[in-house]
């Protein structure tokens, strides 16, 4: 999870000046080009127009309402741009808000608590799985799915390691970065996916994106 | 006769007037019959005695119904009497129409007169009755034979005492009646005035309680108000620039990472780091305690952040057609967080239903968890604590939680302050 080679093209939403420009800063020195950086929902609409960048990172609350400006831009974005990644991230984490946005297709889309740019690594990880149409969820969002869902009974059956990986599938990783996250072979990955989804009575899904959905439907239902 | 009996007799002499006062006219007749039937003159004469006498009883009946009328009538007759029927010489009148007992009804009218007229009326009554004993007397004494002058004095004296007696016992009754009738005027103005007095009071009280309560609401509306631009400030300002710092000291620890080997100073960037990563949760829940800000999106997505962060699984259903202040909004927030968490703690629950719907003119809040029940209000406990807050804007907070469950906790709130 070093610094990524490649150089993405990405647009930042946010109205604090100091994150704002913090984050342009970051990832500038991270190799990346920011190629515009804007505070409101509007200046973003006509900076993606313009730019089409690979990857759009948005702060949730904006003015004018600061309320959910920003999931409001990234699903209108998401919807008429499929080939621009969203990254919406949120000081709060809001389940509720996180279930809208992954509803149609997660593919290149990622909801992430805004604490997240403390792990700048990971962070711009998150942004580049986005921006290759990849999902990303945060884990706190995952974990609250998995506390408050009511297949509490089937989710028991699964071992403390299978929690762990599911978890991991929810977030949005790939079989590989989840072998490298728990320090496993991919070969016990896939077993343990396989275990899972047996177990839940989910029908097995290689695809990344597609089992991220099955998995937080089941969550969630 | 115990005072009883003598007590209701009165009552009964009082409300039927009319059969008293026949038994008074029978009465009249009895004593004055002798006289009537002892009359000397012929036939007409008789028949006249008897008719005057049955009339002079007869007008004591209506007596308390039309005392003016009964009088006037008595004293006709008693004018007729002395014109016709006291003897003053001669072979004498055609008609013997001599005084009877029943000529007590004129002062029994009198009497009547005095009590229940004003004192003109009365005066001119006993005037009539004290100038017609005289001319009585008078025609009765000179040629009626030999009366002494002290019989004629005694005459007079005990006639006009007789009327006097009758006049002043009616009127001392109407003094009575008086004095009791502007007792009770004056009692009833000083009810009034009482009255009056505590309605001004009330409307008074009123219009403060109405003031108190606008300025309950400004101030309640206020505080919450207030409490949103903190929560905003935060966010805005110390949260961005927390997590600015985070990202920075984050940076550096990653540069320190790769480039150095300089254990301490990377060991003292991590420490900073995890630091301001601590600080930043820290602050994120004081923030969110204060006014979490998806409360401005309305109860429903807010209630729906609590049921997704809930230890316990939550069943949310919320059906509100308008929303309430924003400040009715933050109360039902905060206590259906409190109750959440207090079924998760206490309750031994496996699930907990959370049902926002309108009521009467307001809200109401039910949370219900299938747990071991047993919940109590005590004094400075956290349900009671509830109950505090919630009836500083009238609301209500009823618990219901048999031992063995299920505990039901409802909050009733206005839709305003």
């Amino acid at each position: 999870m070093t610094a990524t080679p490649e150089c993405l093209r990405i647009v930042i939403a946010e109205d604090a000046a100091i994150m704002r420009d913090g984050l342009t800063q970051t990832l500038t020195r991270r190799g990346h080009d920011v190629v515009a950086a804007v505070a409101d929902a509007e200046a973003l609409r006509i900076a993606v127009l313009e730019h089409r960048p690979d990857v759009a990172i948005i702060d949730v609350r904006m003015p004018p309402t600061h309320t959910d400006e920003g999931l409001r831009a990234a699903q209108a974005i998401h919807k008429e741009h499929p080939a621009v990644g969203v990254l919406v991230f949120s000081q709060y984490i809001e389940t509720a808000s996180a279930a809208e946005l992954f509803a149609s297709a997660p593919a290149g889309v990622g909801y992430l608590l805004k604490d997240r740019v403390a792990d700048v690594s990971d962070f711009i990880d998150a942004i580049s799985r986005v921006a290759h149409g990849g999902t990303v969820l945060d884990p706190e969002v995952v974990r609250q799915l998995l506390t408050a869902s009511r297949r509490g009974d089937t989710l028991a059956a699964l071992t403390p390691r299978e929690r762990e990986v599911l978890s991991l599938i929810a977030q949005g990783r790939s079989n590989a970065a989840i072998a490298a996250t728990l320090f496993i072979s991919p070969k016990v990955v896939e077993k343990h996916v396989a275990n899972i989804f047996d177990k839940l009575g989910l029908a097995p899904d290689d695809h990344d994106n597609r089992r991220v959905i099955a998995a937080l439907r089941y969550l969630e239902s | 006769m115990p005072p009883g009996m003598n007590t209701a007799m009165n009552a009964w002499l009082r409300d039927h007037p009319w059969q008293a006062d026949g038994l008074l006219a029978a009465a009249l007749l009895v004593v004055s019959a002798p006289q009537v039937a002892a009359g000397q003159t012929g036939a007409a004469g008789r028949v006249a005695l008897t008719a005057v006498t049955v009339l002079l009883a007869a007008s004591v009946v209506p007596r308390r119904r039309y005392p003016g009328a009964a009088f006037s009538a008595a004293a006709v007759i008693g004018a007729t009497q002395i014109a016709f029927g006291v003897q003053n010489g001669g072979p004498g009148p055609v008609f013997a129409l001599q005084p009877t007992n029943a000529d007590l009804a004129i002062l029994v009218l009198l009497y009547t007169l005095a009590a229940y007229r004003s004192r003109p009326v009365s005066i001119t009554g006993l005037a009539v009755c004290l100038v017609g004993s005289a001319v009585a007397i008078a025609r009765w004494s000179p040629a009626n034979g030999p009366h002494p002058a002290g019989a004629l004095f005694a005459a007079a004296a005990g006639l006009g005492g007789l009327t006097l007696t009758a006049w002043v016992l009616g009127d001392s009754v109407a003094y009575r009646y008086r004095r009791a009738y502007y007792a009770s005027l004056e009692e009833r103005a000083a009810r009034l005035e009482a009255e009056r007095d505590a309605q001004a009071r009330i409307a008074a009280a009123a219009e403060r309680a109405r003031e108190l309560q606008e300025r309950r609401a400004r101030a309640v509306d206020d505080s919450a108000a207030r409490l949103r631009g903190i929560e905003r400030d935060l966010h805005d300002g110390a949260q961005v620039r927390l997590a600015a710092l985070a990202m920075t000291l984050g940076e550096i620890k990653e540069n320190l990472e790769q480039s150095s080997g300089d254990d301490h100073t990377l060991a003292l960037a991590g420490a900073a780091h995890q630091n301001a990563k601590d600080t930043l949760a820290e602050l994120r829940d004081l923030a969110r305690g204060i006014h979490p800000p998806v409360l401005d999106r309305g109860l429903g997505p807010a209630l729906g952040i609590l049921a997704g962060t809930s230890a316990i699984p939550v069943g949310l259903t919320v059906a509100l057609a308008e929303r309430p202040s924003p400040a009715i909004e933050a109360m039902a927030y905060f206590c259906t967080a409190e109750l959440l968490a207090n079924a998760a703690k206490h309750s031994g629950a496996s699930r907990v239903t959370v049902s926002v719907r309108e009521q009467d003119s307001g809200l109401a809040v039910s949370v219900a968890d299938d747990g071991d029940g047993g919940a109590r209000l005590v004094p400075g406990g956290g349900l009671a604590g509830l109950r505090e807050r919630v009836q500083t804007v009238d609301g209500r907070l009823e618990v219901g939680s048999p031992p063995g469950g299920p505990t039901i906790v409802t909050i009733e709130l206005p839709r305003h302050a």
